[in-house]
């Protein structure tokens, strides 16, 4: 239930779907009761005494609810109006439609049991709706690849992945042991012990394409500092959305200057070519002059042709 | 306070149990917890109304008889209060399950909790699917997407600043019917008041709050709409560039053909904007010509002399 709602009007809520709830699971333990609801026991008791008090008009015997909770198990009766759950609103059908559609496009494609499933939980969940909206998601990474990984962290085991290394712009195999999964910047990203490159190294894992399980003795060698970030400065030349969201900068003035560091020489180097224009790279010295002498054969190129 | 809980309750039970509109005084005579002067009940009762529509429940609003003008009456039709799923089987449970769990320490986490909590009174057990680290998350990235799907629901307007390729903010005015998450980012479609166009919007380019204005007229959900096509406009251009052999894959992803020549493959891809596809060019320095249009062609030319001239 979304934030805004009262306390009274929460309780309210759990009280009507106390209910139906206690109707599928008759005789269940208050406590255990209180933690699906997630609220205390002397919580719970205080709902149930006053879902005691309520039923139809008359409220007699006959019209109240017939609830049993003094044994410390939960049973109803005569709860027929309220028995079955209540409708999910917009906003949780909205939820649901969208973490389907993730799950789906997270399956492995040779679930077609479960691809149906969904599909269908889709469908009904869309008719409920009622309304021609789009909701849709795809995920990042492909189920396969994320199953994958996430076994071989649980198993301690190894990888041989397929990869898109995009600074270098190689496609290469390596041969890996995960040791965990984090997002950053709205990726995914997993941080693995590379026997290829004998050293940790982060992969995003939309970049993986293949990950099969590999047989590796799982020595995990103390984290080497070898790898050293590289300084360099950037002077902004011309305002851009692309320039911000590239160097990940909060603000573009024309004119002003930036630190920052990077562990990968190609990413400096691509990241200023791509700018075009909009960057100058002050320092250091040598990608400066490899990005002269770059753009310099790129253009005598184009001019032959 | 439990009073006013307990006559929630009842006024529902009442409502749903009801085989015809109950009016007001019926109500108030019957329903346990209306209680003080005519004025403090009607009050009561209003609130009453709001509190349980706020709750999701739908209240049709008849009278007995449509022929005489009769007083207004009130009931909750079990069709509206109740969940439809059809029947569920213990693999959809699960899979539900995993689709609110998307949500964790997200946007909708609350709502999606509070779905599951009302699915799991169908008393269906869940049988948990076996792929192992199976549980993909939603990114967290935009804060915005209640007001969305709420504008959304009844096609209201949407207002809000966005930061353009350019840095310009441009306050946009769109009517959004989509929404979606690629890539890890939001993306909201709807038609752009403005240019009565369809567009797309990168939630996380939004810049300050997003404003909700109410729509009373009608609006035609535009049929023709493909979402895979509709991240900025329609395209009509593409590009023909050399890719060399084992490089430029980001590049040929987007490919919609490819010619062998050798040491290089010649690629068609599509055009959506010159500046995005003119930076994807350039990160791939050497190994990337351009041959058409001269548009894109002279536009890397005149970034590689400004290149040229800013590293000398």
């Amino acid at each position: 239930m979304s934030k805004s709602i009262s306390a009274p009007l929460a309780r309210t809520a759990r009280l009507l779907d106390l209910v139906p709830y206690i109707n599928t699971h008759q005789g269940i333990a208050l406590k255990e009761l209180a933690k699906h609801f997630e609220v205390t026991p002397a919580q719970m008791n205080a709902d149930l005494t006053t879902l005691w008090m309520c039923g139809l008009p008359g409220y007699t015997h006959l019209e109240l609810m017939n609830l049993d909770f003094e044994s410390g198990f939960v049973s109803i009766g005569n709860a027929s109006t309220l028995s079955k759950p209540r409708a999910i609103t917009f906003q949780e059908c909205v939820a649901l439609l969208l973490g389907l559609d993730l799950i789906a496009s997270s399956l492995p494609s040779d679930r077609q049991d479960l691809l149906t499933a969904a599909q269908s939980l889709r469908q009904r969940l869309t008719n409920i709706l009622g309304l021609p909206m789009k909701l849709s998601v795809e995920a990042n990474t492909s189920g396969a690849v994320g199953a994958a990984i996430a076994h071989a962290i649980e198993t301690s085991s190894g990888l041989n992945i397929r990869y898109h290394a995009l600074y270098k712009d190689q496609v290469t195999e390596r041969t890996v042991v995960p040791v965990n999964l984090y997002e950053a910047d709205n990726h995914q990203y997993m941080h693995a012990f590379c026997s290829t490159a004998r050293d940790y190294r982060e992969f995003r894992v939309d970049r993986i394409d293949q990950a099969t399980p590999a047989d590796v003795s799982a020595e995990f060698p103390a984290k080497s500092d070898s790898t050293e970030k590289i300084s360099f400065s950037i002077k902004i030349m011309g305002s851009s959305r692309d320039v911000m969201e590239r160097f990940a900068i909060a603000h573009s003035a024309i004119g002003s200057s930036m630190e920052m560091s990077s562990y990968s020489r190609q990413w400096i180097e691509r990241s200023v070519m791509a700018s075009g224009a909009a960057v100058l790279l002050s320092a250091p010295q040598e990608i400066r002059a490899e990005i002269a002498k770059k753009a310099q054969l790129m253009l005598n190129r184009y001019k032959e042709a | 306070m439990s009073r006013k809980i307990e006559r929630l309750i009842n006024l529902t039970i009442a409502l749903l149990a009801t085989q015809r509109y109950l009016t007001k005084s019926e109500i108030f005579r019957t329903v346990d917890g209306y209680e003080g002067s005519a004025e403090a009940k009607e009050r009561m009762f209003e609130r009453d109304k709001d509190d349980l529509r706020t709750l999701g429940i739908t209240i049709d609003v008849g009278s007995f008889d449509p022929i005489f003008n009769d007083e207004a009456g009130y009931r909750i039709r079990s069709e509206n209060y109740q969940l439809d799923l059809g029947q569920i089987t213990p693999t959809e449970i699960s899979l539900l399950s995993l689709a609110a769990d998307a949500w964790q320490g997200a946007a909708f986490a609350d709502a999606a909790q509070s779905a599951i909590l009302k699915l799991s009174s169908i008393g269906v057990p869940a049988d948990p699917i076996d792929i192992p680290g199976l549980s993909p998350k939603l990114s967290n990235s935009s804060a915005d997407l209640e007001i969305v799907t709420a504008a959304i629901a009844s096609s209201d307007f949407l207002i809000f600043d966005y930061l353009a390729t350019n840095l310009e903010l441009q306050e946009r005015t769109i009517i959004p019917f989509s929404l979606s998450n690629r890539t890890g980012f939001w993306y909201v479609s709807g038609v752009d008041q403005e240019i009565q166009e369809v567009r797309t919007f990168r939630l996380d380019r939004v810049q300050g709050e997003i404003k909700l204005n109410k729509n009373k007229d009608p609006f035609e959900f535009p049929a023709s709409f493909e979402l895979s096509e509709a991240d900025t406009a329609v395209i009509h251009r593409s590009a023909v560039i050399d890719v060399r052999k084992g490089k430029g894959y980001a590049l040929r992803r987007l490919a919609i053909s490819v010619k062998d020549l050798g040491e290089w493959d010649q690629i068609k891809v599509p055009i959506h904007s010159l500046e995005t596809l003119g930076a994807e060019i350039l990160w791939h320095g050497d190994d990337v010509f351009v041959h058409e249009p001269s548009d894109l062609r002279e536009y890397i030319v005149k970034q590689l002399h400004a290149l040229v001239s800013n590293h000398e």
